[in-house]
């Protein structure tokens, strides 16, 4: 009896699964039923334009952190973006868990869908090493919020970032510790992660040319303990350079470093600038926006309430992905506003047209001919003893 | 189903009797007869014409995957299932294969060898590999040996991740092995009898053909000589030392031939993402593959596949978020209709749960208007569930929370609660299942895949211990 | 000399968690030669209790009791939570599965590991949370010798390691559920028939053994700061080597391996590299195991023909 009922199941189960693999593929007869409504009810100007955008992260798994922020962040400028202009686009999400085989596979599926215009993400360099042909080959444009390897653009076409290059900041922040702080002594210590090595690379080469001392050391990110790392910082240290995504473990690092009365001095890259998870009192941490949690410009401080208050706090992560959905979806609506169907290729000639005088990096967002941020200039923060970071240069 | 505990062929008295019964008995007697070579034909005749009936790469991409899961479950079944040594630096092997390839048909060296060249070299080397790293298995048996290979299998990912600096006497410039972090990317596609496979058809073709090859050949392995003696060392290693069986000897065979069907997965895998990157070999892999082999069941050739099959569809049916909900629904339906009897009872259940949810859909619409104004989602079942499920407009995440918690304390107490009882409160959990889907779930595509994939391997396992296609056998103690 | 006193400070500390979280596989492994994979996300959820009592008490810099009552709820509620978990994961992904396969309960095993990350990232999200202890106890305050640093954050974890581990050593030893799970450990069958419930004394293991984990969870977020979703994973790892390092299934064993474990890390990191620092721990466990084919403590395989 029981086996009858086990085989009653799985062929209900493989009939509903043919189904609804069916109604997938429905889908876009009934989206422009719904776009009417939402475009009558805005003003006149409006125009009616839909579609859908794509975003690719580690939702899930170990790096959740960072991609939950920017996935939340992503639905966030949807919203913001449709409510603004009368615009009816829908965000789709593709989890890769930061494993490039699994980019690999939500590419194709991005591709096979016909309603989607163009791509948020990946958000590791190797998920677009894995990805940058697929996309490449299909004409579609891909805007990266947080890829910073900086070979990227030059090998793929339709490859856009909206934050700088590694190239960019390890100089920047290489000048600052020998100038500035006078160091003589840096120790880098990398966590073993694309973006961390590449980083860390840049700013050795850079410190070394200005005749700085330069050890380098790496440890896991999934590290629990760093105090035996700290014990290994020599005391003649003046800096020690955190290349690091994971605000939580810099802050563990500062901590362990008090503890042991360790005083050398600690320097994030970009990946730590998040002021809720990071707050060692006079460390610096440098940035690629001059304001991302709107200190000074109200329409930022805004957009950054109105988020706080729908998903909570937020790091470094979040910013440059309403950026580059805004980017993606700006593209699609100016063909609309041409009067094109926002199809692909014109997404993806439209992206890389794109001229945001101002934008919630605080600063203009333009592409050069590679698809990178034009102009792009790094910040540098300290913190103070109440845990507020202050723009030092 | 047959019992465990006194003896194998007791154990299987009842399988060997007939006992086909119920509504689909001609069905399943008329399939019982099928020959394994004949139900492997038509897998294979099904799966060719696969890519033919659709142009989405994505499908295609999927079916790759498959076969990828495939091939490394039948590996591992070698070692697993037939030998019965837990090795969990399984996943190391596939990796060497994949960055094997990519070091002679990449720029990392500069090296492009023909790829017909490349494959018997890689295979040759993974077996190499897998005799060595099997060695342990000499003096180290079960769980000891389990978690010896697996410390092989995070060596791997760490030589992976750190080998891009190695300072060599006598140069200066450091050797980049593994690209570190960055993997080696711009991997060759590979070329086969003078054909370049450049699109995913290609590669699942190719991967379809080695299956093919690989199961032939374990087919007629498995009841040789050397197939029998795995499996007596499996059962008892001690008696089979005793009828001189060479243990160590097959130990050694068995992890090598297992390393070899990996290394060949790892290089058709390497050319398929153009690249070999650390993260695509961690300990999540290795997990996913067991979990293959373990449910399609353990020592099965057909349940190495079908596991496969499971294992990487599933997922990929779930990223879709209106997959997800037909699967959920789907699933809550199926599961009511297998489990409820009789068919009264279920019209009863069916009924008092559609009569509840209107009901309480009123009733929240009068005291707390707020409760059901959400956005609702057009025309069709959207539409129809929206006059159903309460839609809460405010706290939405908070409730959904709560109801989530409260759900799965609902459905555990279910299952320990007399039959009229649970009927009683059935009616609500079903009603908390669809209230938390549609306000909670749905919006979290990503994370509901996982929670929903693992809800699938609990209730397969808990429901077939054996896994789908396993046979029940006597474990010796432990 | 300092430096090396230091690193066993630290090594002790990580170690006398792992050595925690190893006990309660080894203790389940003891009774029903299973491996519980699912062990390391109790210890994320006692992490989580720990840090949402914290949060309800007012979060660590201002409580609204005094700290070491706070603690004390924090560790008193994080412990009762996974014991609870602990026992309801026996309860629906084990006993179906008791006269299955030795292999299957670890599927069902990773199973519940991927529903309750996923579960914790639903309601928890994926932010980092932390327990911000220094603003509740300053790692300055402690003991300190010459350049010797011992902070009491470090001393109160290590302390209440040692607490719970001797209250188990109690517990096995001198008590009736000790005496019967001995029993039930040695053989199951002879177990029921002497009227032991063996049923009741698998419930009692998977409720200590989680309750340990629960507690190490806490500590971790006391001493180490951060907890979020996928904490569970490594440290499920971790405690799983340790416990077969020890010798699975032996309890003096499973505190043994944590803390081989948690120094070989410490010793590996400050004098070796922290590059690769992960291989040379790899590489002593390996000897080890080489070495002792059944764990430190561990007694030779018998086999019965």
């Amino acid at each position: 009896m029981k086996k009858t009922r086990w085989l009653i199941l799985l062929t209900l189960v493989v009939a509903l699964a043919a189904i609804a693999s069916g109604c997938g593929g429905d889908d876009d007869g009934e989206e422009p039923a719904a776009q009417d409504t939402g475009a009558t009810d805005t003003g006149a100007e409006a125009v009616e334009c839909s579609g859908t955008v794509g975003i690719m992260g580690p939702f899930t798994g170990d790096a959740a952190s960072i991609g939950q922020e920017q996935l939340n962040w992503a639905r966030f400028a949807v919203d913001t973006f449709n409510e603004e202009n009368g615009t009816d686009f829908v965000l789709e999400e593709g989890d890769t868990q930061l494993d490039p085989a699994q980019a690999s596979t939500v590419a194709p599926q991005f591709v096979s869908n016909s309603d989607i215009f163009g791509i948020v993400g990946p958000a590791g360099s190797q998920e677009i090493e894995a990805v940058g042909e697929i996309f490449g080959r299909e004409g579609i444009a891909f805007v990266s919020p947080s890829a910073t390897a900086t070979d990227l653009t030059e090998r793929f076409d339709t490859f856009f970032r909206v934050v700088p290059t590694d190239a960019d900041q390890g100089p920047t922040d290489a000048a600052y510790m020998a100038d500035e702080l006078g160091a003589q002594k840096v120790l880098i210590i990398d966590d073993q992660t694309s973006y961390s090595t590449g980083l860390a690379d840049s700013t050795s080469e850079a410190l070394e040319e200005a005749g700085v001392t330069v050890e380098r050391e790496s440890v896991s990110q999934d590290q629990t303990d760093f105090s035996a790392l700290v014990s290994g910082v020599a005391n003649d240290t003046d800096v020690v350079f955190l290349p690091w995504q994971i605000a939580a473990n810099a802050q563990l690092f500062g901590n362990q470093m008090s503890e042991q009365g360790k005083d050398a001095v600690i320097f994030g890259s970009d990946g730590l600038f998040s002021p809720d998870d990071f707050s060692i009192a006079g460390s610096y941490v440098s940035s690629f926006a001059p304001d991302i949690t709107g200190l000074d410009d109200p329409a930022v401080q805004e957009l950054a309430t109105a988020y706080e208050e729908e998903f909570g706090d937020f790091g470094t992560f979040g910013p440059p992905t309403f950026a580059a959905t805004t980017v993606v979806m700006d593209a699609a609506y100016r063909a609309c506003q041409d009067g094109e169907e926002p199809s692909r290729e014109v997404v993806l000639e439209n992206v890389g047209t794109t001229d945001f005088p101002e934008s919630i990096l605080g600063q203009p967002i333009a592409f050069d001919e590679n698809g990178d941020i034009q102009d792009a200039t790094f910040f540098i923060f300290q913190i103070a003893e109440d845990g507020s970071y202050e723009l030092v240069q | 189903m047959p019992r465990i505990g006194t003896d194998e062929w007791a154990a299987q008295a009842e399988t060997r009797t007939e006992h086909y019964r119920g509504l689909t008995a001609p069905a399943r007697r008329a399939w019982d007869r099928v020959t394994p070579q004949a139900r492997f034909a038509l897998f294979l005749a099904v799966a060719a014409a696969f890519p033919f009936t659709t142009d989405s790469t994505f499908l295609q991409r999927v079916g790759v995957n498959v076969l990828l899961f495939a091939l490394l479950a039948l590996g591992l079944n070698i070692v697993v299932g037939w030998a019965g040594l837990l090795d969990l630096g399984y996943v190391a092997f596939y990796g060497f294969g994949a960055y094997a390839y990519a070091w002679v048909s990449s720029s990392q060296f500069d090296l492009h060898w023909p790829t017909i060249a490349t494959i018997p070299t890689v295979v040759v080397a993974s077996a190499l590999l897998g005799l060595l790293l099997g060695l342990p298995s000499w003096r180290l048996v079960g769980d000891y040996l389990a978690i010896t290979t697996l410390f092989f299998a995070q060596i791997f990912v760490e030589l992976a991740l750190n080998l891009d600096r190695i300072n060599l006497p006598g140069s200066d410039e450091p050797l980049n092995l593994t690209g570190g972090p960055n993997g080696i990317p711009g991997v060759d596609p590979m070329v086969i009898f003078g054909i370049e496979l450049l699109r995913v058809r290609d590669y699942f073709f190719l991967l379809l053909v080695v299956l093919a090859i690989v199961v032939i050949g374990l087919f007629f392995l498995k009841d040789s000589r050397t197939g029998r003696a795995w499996r007596a060392v499996r059962e008892d290693p001690l008696a089979a030392e005793l009828m001189t069986t060479p243990v160590n000897r097959m130990k050694l065979l068995a992890f090598a031939m297992g390393a070899a069907i990996a290394g060949l997965t790892g290089t058709i895998f390497a050319a398929v993402q153009v690249g070999v990157f650390p993260q695509n070999f961690e300990v999540t892999l290795l997990i996913m593959i067991y979990a293959a082999l373990i449910l399609g069941g353990a020592g099965s050739i057909q349940g190495a596949i079908l596991g496969a099959i499971v294992v990487a569809s599933v997922p990929e049916i779930l990223r879709t978020p209106e997959n997800a909900r037909f699967l959920f629904y789907g699933a809550l339906i199926a599961v009511l209709v297998a489990t409820v009897r009789p068919w009264r009872r279920l019209a009863a259940l069916a009924g008092a749960a559609v009569a509840f949810g209107f009901a309480v859909h009123e009733i929240v619409a009068l005291v707390w208007p707020e409760g059901v104004e959400a956005e609702t989602r057009g025309e069709g079942i959207g539409g129809l569930l929206d006059s159903w499920v309460v839609l809460p407009a405010v706290e939405r995440v908070l409730i959904g929370n709560i109801a989530f918690v409260l759900l799965i304390v609902a459905v555990l107490s279910l299952t320990q609660l007399r039959r009229d009882t649970r009927f009683v409160l059935l009616v609500p959990t079903i009603y908390l299942a669809a209230f938390v889907w549609e306000n909670r779930l749905i919006f979290q595509p990503s994370v509901t895949r996982q929670l929903l994939f693992g809800a699938i391997l609990v209730a397969m396992m808990t429901t077939r211990p054996h896994g789908l296609l396993g046979t029940p056998r006597v474990e010796n103690p432990v | 000399m300092e430096f090396f006193v230091q690193q066993l400070v630290n090594g002790v500390t990580l170690g006398s968690v792992y050595a925690l979280i190893a006990l309660g596989y080894s203790m389940v492994y003891g009774i029903l030669k299973l491996l519980n994979f699912a062990h390391g996300e109790v210890y994320m959820m006692g992490a989580f209790i720990g840090y949402f009592v914290l949060i309800g008490l007012g979060g660590a810099a201002s409580p609204i009791l005094p700290v070491a009552f706070v603690i004390i709820l924090m560790f008193l509620a994080g412990m009762l939570g996974a014991g609870i978990l602990g026992i309801a994961i026996e309860r629906f992904a084990y006993r179906p599965l008791r006269n299955a396969p030795r292999i299957a309960p670890l599927i069902s095993a990773i199973g519940v590991s991927f529903f309750l990350q996923a579960s914790a990232l639903l309601i928890f999200t994926a932010q980092f949370r932390t327990y911000n202890t220094p603003a509740m106890i300053p790692f300055s305050v402690g003991i300190e010798v010459g350049p010797l640093r011992i902070s009491l954050v470090r001393i109160l974890v290590i302390t209440s390691a040692i607490t719970l581990m001797i209250a188990l050593w109690l517990l096995v030893n001198r008590t009736r559920l000790g005496k019967a799970m001995r029993a039930t450990s040695y053989d199951r069958e002879a177990a029921a028939m002497m009227g032991i419930d063996v049923d009741r004394v698998i419930v009692a293991t998977f409720f200590i053994g989680s309750v340990l984990a629960g507690a190490a969870g806490v500590m971790v977020g006391l001493v180490f700061g951060r907890v979020f979703h996928f904490m569970g994973f490594i440290a499920g790892l971790k405690g799983f080597t340790a416990a077969v390092i020890g010798g699975i299934g032996n309890i003096p064993g499973a505190m043994l391996g944590g803390l081989l474990i948690g120094l070989a890390e410490a010793f590996s990191a400050a004098y070796i590299s922290s590059t690769f620092q992960n291989l040379i721990v790899f590489g002593i466990l390996i000897t080890v195991m080489l070495v002792r084919p059944s764990g430190l403590l561990g007694s030779p395989v018998l086999k019965k023909v």
